[in-house]
């Protein structure tokens, strides 16, 4: 390899342009320069979402935030005191909490696969429909999402009355003993499951026909040509395609199923015993009726941690690989 | 002279001690109290609601008081806001989270909404210096020690209440039994009772009323005096030691839970935690599937409007002890934190003292189904065309205060989950107590 000979003139010019590109460079790199200027270059849109940034900072951020401060402190009305870990050392020897994990991880574990696959396979039933019909399921399975919890609850707790409770009702025929389904610590965590699995996953119905819809009809035709029947089309192409939509709807109710209280406080009150208490009626008690907001804060704290860690997994699991 | 100087520097000296020493015990008693017409401005009332009147507004009691106290208070507005009693504990539990408190609010300080705890930390006025030595006296002794805490007054008691046996007379008089004579009876005459007035009405097998039927849930004390019937209680004096699982404590409980578990006089509801249900199951004239129930005696006045049932009040049943118990509460107003706004705090007190008078206590009582916290109010005779109410009232000196230790809202808890246990079968009340102490005694250390 030749290397080409400059003469001294030519050499201090390309050091100096050399100089020039390294500043530059170092320059461009500055990251308030460039933050700023991509604020300057598209400021409408900057400002378009700064209401929405606002009212995060104000409700979510902010009070994020200072839970976590207060999780470190033992919150009083006339000066809180900084007690260090005491009350995460609380929580984690709290057998209150520890019940309260339990069955939220059960409630957890039973309810999203349940919602997710009872979403996507009436979605299937549903995307064959014509236009009114889909329609018609579309809006009736998104009914509850729309519907307040509380109402959802109460109409629950009729079914499952002792006396004179649908469920009940529905064992007589068949010459089966009524059931306390919420009296008993042996069903009353399973009867909040059973809700909760049976009451349809309208936004995952929603966004699965969404997806379905975004499906190249060309690789049906394409996999029906080689021979593929449906049931193999839909674990091949349908399921594997829907895998950004499954992730996104696993997620959700994921969080959703952790943060279960509606359903609680409406129907048990975490009893009998604490057979349906759960995490996030726990830290309700403990902020709202104990008053102790800086345990209710490492609780809350430890729940987020406990979501985060899921979410991650999930993610991991199940990110779709380009 | 240098004497002289010396022992006058002593002499000032330990006079100023003394004044000091004086001043830190008195505890603030020499607090500045303001002039209540100085004040010009507004001062918020929550409150729930009571009776109703033609249009069926509950709150007209204290909209009328309120537009009487504006008109003769210029430039004083006071705001009512409206909240059902349900939700009263949790809205209060979250403006004091949110130190965005109203200035008055009905409380019942041993409750759960405010606790000694908010006392300590300044949530919660003291009253001490707007009530004068005669006005106080004019109270019940066990109404103003309820409000109470380290010898301050903390609110101004406005009723008192009590849990009191609700029998269906209809229903006795369909089974022929005789309900027990004044009201008075022992545990097995109420036993005997509630198995006699069980039974199938339509002959298809299965029971249609019970003789028997209460909740058992947190913060609800209905079923407890069942529990005291053979002596004790929840912990001992000092509040050093859990004591519910005394052997006759524990004896007191399985007996009421084998009224569903071993006796079938009790429905399988016995001891859920379905307050409105059970209620209906007693007054709901298309049900009336049970025939006894313990209410407080709001539930009286609900018998005799809401729900008009033919009804009596009886004492709950004797146990070893011979002596019938009952819960009490004491129900009052409370000033929350004024922060130093002496003029506004004297404003306050004087609005509070205006809705805690004789008349309005007397009004109160006639019409809402409480007992006067006034001694000059029940000399009033509220209660004189009103038997069922009367006969209530005669129970207060068998009235028994839960104990006020700052944990209580987790010692209660603590107890009535295991409660709930027994009740539904799971444990022995034997094993439910033994479980609930581990958790008392570490609340009570």
């Amino acid at each position: 390899m030749t290397q080409v000979k400059l003469d001294p003139v030519e050499q201090a010019t390309v050091k100096e342009n050399r100089l020039q590109d390294t500043k530059e460079l170092k320059k461009s790199h500055k990251k308030p320069n460039r933050v700023w200027q991509d604020m300057k270059k598209n400021y409408s849109a900057y400002l378009f979402l700064l209401p929405k940034l606002i009212l995060f900072v104000l409700f979510v951020a902010f009070p994020v935030v200072w839970a976590i401060v207060l999780s470190f402190q033992e919150y009083r009305f006339n000066g809180s005191i900084f007690i260090g870990l005491d009350n995460y050392i609380a929580v984690f020897k709290s057998e209150a909490f520890r019940i309260a994990l339990k069955n939220t991880l059960l409630f957890t574990v039973v309810t999203v696969p349940f919602s997710v696959i009872s979403a996507l396979v009436i979605s299937v039933m549903i995307f064959g429909l014509g236009k009114i019909s889909q329609s018609f399921f579309r809006s009736a399975f998104y009914l509850p999402s729309v519907t307040s919890m509380v109402i959802i609850a109460m109409v629950w707790r009729w079914m499952y009355n002792y006396d004179f409770g649908l469920f009940n009702y529905f064992l007589s025929w068949f010459g089966v003993e009524p059931i306390n389904w919420l009296g008993q610590s042996a069903t009353a965590l399973w009867a909040l499951i059973i809700m909760s699995c049976l009451i349809p996953f309208g936004t995952g119905i929603i966004m699965y026909l969404a997806s379905m819809g975004s499906i190249s009809q060309s690789l049906y035709e394409a996999a029906r040509i080689d021979g593929a029947n449906s049931i193999k089309q839909f674990f091949h192409i349908t399921v594997p395609l829907l895998k950004p939509t499954t992730l996104y709807l696993v997620l959700l109710s994921t969080i959703g199923s952790f943060q279960v209280f509606t359903q609680i406080i409406m129907m048990t009150g975490g009893g009998p015993g604490s057979s349906t208490e759960t995490l996030v009626h726990l830290i309700y008690k403990t902020g709202f009726r104990d008053f102790e907001y800086g345990l209710a804060s490492a609780q809350a704290v430890v729940l987020f941690v406990i979501i985060l860690i899921f979410s991650i997994i999930q993610f991991r699991v199940l990110r779709h690989d380009e | 002279m240098k004497r002289i100087w010396k022992k006058s520097t002593l002499l000032l000296a330990s006079l100023g001690l003394t004044a000091s020493m004086l001043a830190a015990c008195s505890g603030g008693s020499n607090e500045e109290v303001g002039d209540a017409d100085e004040f010009k401005g507004t001062i918020t009332i929550w409150d729930g609601p009571r009776w109703p009147d033609e249009d069926d507004n509950k709150y007209h009691w204290l909209e009328s008081k309120i537009a009487e106290y504006e008109a003769a208070h210029e430039g004083i507005k006071i705001e009512l806001v409206q909240v059902p009693w349900a939700e009263m504990g949790d809205k209060l539990g979250v403006s004091i989270a949110g130190q965005a408190w109203p200035d008055i609010a009905p409380v019942d300080i041993s409750g759960s909404s405010v606790s000694i705890d908010h006392i300590e930390q300044g949530v919660v006025e003291p009253l001490d210096a707007y009530l004068t030595k005669e006005e106080k006296a004019d109270f019940y002794e066990n109404a103003l020690d309820a409000y109470s805490y380290d010898g301050k007054l903390y609110g101004i008691p406005n009723s008192i209440t009590l849990h009191t046996m609700l029998l269906n007379l209809d229903l006795f008089e369909e089974r022929g039994v005789t309900p027990p004579e004044n009201g008075k009876w022992t545990y097995a005459e109420f036993l005997k009772t509630a198995k006699d007035l069980t039974f199938d009405r339509d002959g298809d097998g299965k029971t249609d009323v019970y003789g028997f039927s209460t909740y058992i849930l947190p913060g609800y004390y209905e079923a407890w005096p069942f529990f005291y019937k053979n002596g004790g209680s929840p912990l001992n004096e000092d509040l050093t030691e859990f004591t519910f699982d005394d052997p006759k404590v524990v004896q007191a409980i399985q007996d009421l839970a084998d009224l569903k578990l071993k006796e079938d006089a009790a429905p399988e509801t016995l001891g859920g935690s379905d307050v409105g249900g059970t209620f209906q199951a007693w007054a709901n004239e298309e049900q009336r599937t049970v025939a006894m129930e313990p209410w407080a005696t709001w539930a009286i006045g609900s018998a005799q409007g809401a729900y008009p049932t033919n009804f009596m009040v009886a004492e709950y049943p004797t146990g070893d002890s011979g002596e019938s118990v009952t819960i009490g509460g004491v129900g009052g107003w409370l000033m929350f934190n004024q922060k130093d706004d002496a003029n506004k705090k004297a404003a306050v007190a004087d609005f509070m003292k205006f809705i805690s008078s004789t008349e309005e206590q007397f009004t109160m009582a006639q019409h809402y189904g409480i007992f006067p916290a006034r001694i000059s109010s029940s000399d009033m005779e509220p209660f004189k065309d009103n038997p069922e109410m009367a006969r209530a009232m005669e129970m207060s000196d068998q009235v028994v205060m839960l104990p006020r230790h700052p944990e209580w809202k987790k010692i209660d808890e603590a107890i009535q989950t295991q409660l709930q246990l027994v009740f539904n079968g799971e444990k022995t009340a034997e094993q439910a107590m033994a479980d609930a102490k581990k958790v008392v005694d570490e609340l009570l250390k």
